[in-house]
């Protein structure tokens, strides 16, 4: 574990956003603290409205007018992404560097242009190659996520859902990025085409060097995709570890109510536990732990003050006051009435 | 797309027979003989018969029906009730003035207008933007005949910048359209009508534009050109204004239809022969051929333009073609 913290891809420190409203500011990320090895796939799990979105805007520069964030640091390669000048960042980062895969690939291409032409537009805003060139090497990353060369005369429209996620990956590859992030990348797909989309990101993965963030809500495309994932609510990292430590040693509550909402091969058969109540709106200031008023074993440290983030083993990281209760946690969070009370 | 361009052409064409269908029978009931101009109920019965006969108006009406649709179509749209010249001659010259200056007028209205749109909605909310929307307001709650009236008397009457009207000085009349184009005159007595109009309309594909354009501006495939590292602007010309323009040519197309119709202020105005002067002379006069000519040919150049509008937008928007395959 020490030794794969030497010189992350990307390294995020105490990353914070806060949205300005005529409700008063929100917090949509607080203290977002993670580091993104090389040729490694990072997952970032969570309920829809926890801040995972708001997070990879910010990584990107995004956000919308209202939006401002704020971070100790976040370097990618050595260079700080915050402070860099906006045109260097376009040119050197975007895409270049770091690259997407939008949440949404049906409403992502432009309707009125050929889907090749978008690939080339991608290739030529920052490389120098002819049209011939940028298509060729389009026709190639089509090649890679298994769709037809033929196909780059399509429009959007055309395309199925699952051509245009193929045919989004194979964009967001274009420039060889170090870093690709996947915003839901099989959401709103049937189950077969998922498999079939996930199946090529892991073929992608192991011959091409990049790095993937994985966002999703799906807890069994992470724990199947991913090397580490990142537990997030609120706007916040709950529990941060290694795909298989988290899953055999979870500490924080909500990982625990996490791993109850969702079926499992060897637990088949039992019925699924989903937390009671909704998210939180995240206005105003945090001055608790956000998950406490879901959490079933809340006290009142919990409510006093937002807990720090604390790192119980290599790589290992839990935001929960109470951590060290974790195997008695561990045990009740099996039974229904534990959430129900 | 071929498919789809030849469909909308029968609709046209559909359109076109409709129009000269309901022109017959308008004019077959207006108040009065529409032949009273040429037949005076002075003269003897026998005469007046022996000229109904000889104009083919004792024929019955379905008859007289065949035979307008076979004159229009073979162009023998009569004579001039006053001049006696034939209707198609005075039209082919008064059509090409109010193109030129219904072209001057749309042209100044759409590139301007989407230019202004397309600055407004990037600098929404700024000095731009305000501006924008209440000048474009003020000038379409403005009718034209004010307007116009305002600009001749402050720039043509006041100050002496512009000649009050007319297309050329007078015994200077050009000998076609090429000699017309290259004399500065013509394209000096062009300004103020074509501000007039231009004022007029303005405002439609401007906020039409900037409205587009910020709906266009917060979907997801201009996120991710953000996200590709384009250049803001090639972002906003090439993706967010080339998809708004697709609102704007809808509007366009109905916006030109009203122009044609609101030439007629303009020409009358100032003093310009084209097809809208040409239509209150010859109503006022009760030159039927000429004004039933002059309906007819503004008719045909409105059905036309939409047209158009049709073949341009099936062109910018590549979804068009399926759903006229879908549809048909």
């Amino acid at each position: 574990m020490t030794e794969i913290n030497k010189d992350p891809l990307l390294s995020v420190r105490n990353l914070g956003v806060v949205y300005e409203t005529s409700q008063g500011p929100v917090h949509a990320v607080t203290d977002v603290s993670f580091d993104v090895q090389e040729n490694e796939v990072f997952g970032i799990a969570g309920e829809s409205g926890c801040g995972k979105s708001t997070l990879i805007k910010a990584l990107l520069r995004l956000l919308p007018d209202n939006g401002v964030a704020t971070a100790d640091r976040c370097d990618y390669r050595g260079s700080a992404l915050m402070k860099m000048e906006g045109e260097a960042f376009r040119k050197e980062i975007l895409w270049q560097e770091i690259s997407m895969v939008p949440q949404s690939a049906m409403a992502s291409f432009n309707p009125v242009y050929r889907v090749g032409d978008q690939v080339v537009e991608s290739i030529q805003t920052h490389r120098k190659a002819s049209r011939a060139e940028a298509l060729e090497r389009a026709s190639e990353l089509f090649d890679v996520v298994g769709l037809e060369p033929g196909l780059l005369k399509s429009y959007p429209h055309e395309f199925s859902g699952g051509m245009r996620q193929r045919a989004m990956i194979a964009m967001a590859l274009s420039l060889d990025p170090g870093l690709i992030i996947m915003d839901e990348p099989t959401t709103g797909l049937d189950v077969l085409v998922q498999e079939r989309i996930l199946r090529r990101i892991r073929e992608i993965r192991a011959e091409l060097k990049s790095s993937i963030i994985l966002i999703t809500h799906d807890i069994a495309v992470i724990a199947e995709m991913s090397d580490r994932i990142a537990i997030m609510y609120g706007g916040e990292i709950m529990e941060q570890a290694s795909t298989i430590e988290l899953f055999e040693n979870p500490h924080h509550p909500y990982t625990l109510g996490l791993k109850n909402a969702f079926p499992s091969i060897t637990t088949m058969g039992t019925e699924l536990i989903s937390i009671p109540g909704s998210p939180p709106t995240l206005i105003g200031p945090v001055q608790s732990c956000p998950f406490a008023p879901r959490c079933p074993f809340d006290d009142a440290a919990c409510h006093a003050a937002n807990p720090a983030a604390t790192e119980i083993a290599a790589g290992h990281v839990v935001r929960c006051v109470n951590y060290e209760n974790s195997a008695q946690f561990r045990s009740l969070a099996k039974e229904k009435s534990t959430w129900l009370s | 797309m071929l498919d789809y361009i030849i469909r909308r052409f029968v609709y046209t064409l559909i359109t076109i027979v409709a129009v000269a269908t309901i022109l017959f029978i308008l004019f077959r009931m207006l108040p009065g003989e529409p032949t009273m101009q040429v037949i005076s109920p002075a003269m003897d019965p026998a005469v007046q018969e022996r000229m109904k006969k000889a104009f083919g108006l004792n024929e019955p009406i379905w008859k007289q029906y065949f035979i307008y649709m076979k004159n229009l179509i073979t162009l023998e749209w009569g004579r001039s009730f006053v001049s006696a010249q034939e209707v198609t001659s005075i039209l082919s010259y008064r059509f090409w003035n109010t193109i030129l200056l219904m072209a001057a007028g749309m042209c100044m209205t759409l590139v301007l207008g989407i230019g202004m749109g397309i600055i407004m909605a990037w600098r929404r909310n700024g000095a731009v933007d305000l501006i924008g929307t209440v000048v474009g307001l003020i000038f379409q709650a403005a009718p034209p005949f004010i307007t116009g009236l305002l600009l001749l008397m402050i720039l043509s009457y006041n100050m002496g910048f512009f000649p009050t009207g007319g297309m050329y000085a007078p015994g200077n009349r050009p000998d076609g359209l090429f000699d017309l184009l290259t004399t500065a005159d013509f394209w000096h007595r062009l300004v103020l009508p074509t501000l007039t109009v231009g004022m007029y309309y303005i405002s439609t594909p401007m906020l039409i534009m900037r409205d587009s354009m910020l709906e266009v501006l917060g979907s997801d495939y201009i996120e991710l050109a953000r996200a590709k590292g384009l250049k803001s602007r090639v972002i906003m010309i090439r993706h967010a204004a080339r998809n708004a323009l697709l609102g704007v040519v809808t509007i366009a197309g109905i916006m030109i239809g009203f122009a044609v119709g609101g030439q007629v202020v303009v020409e009358s105005l100032f003093s310009w022969p084209g097809m809208g002067q040409l239509m209150v002379e010859s109503a006022a006069q009760h030159d039927y051929p000429v004004a039933q000519g002059t309906f007819l040919m503004l008719a045909i150049l409105v059905i036309s333009l939409n047209f158009l509008t049709d073949v341009l937008y099936s062109y910018l928007d590549p979804r068009i073609k399926i759903t006229a395959k879908g549809l048909s």
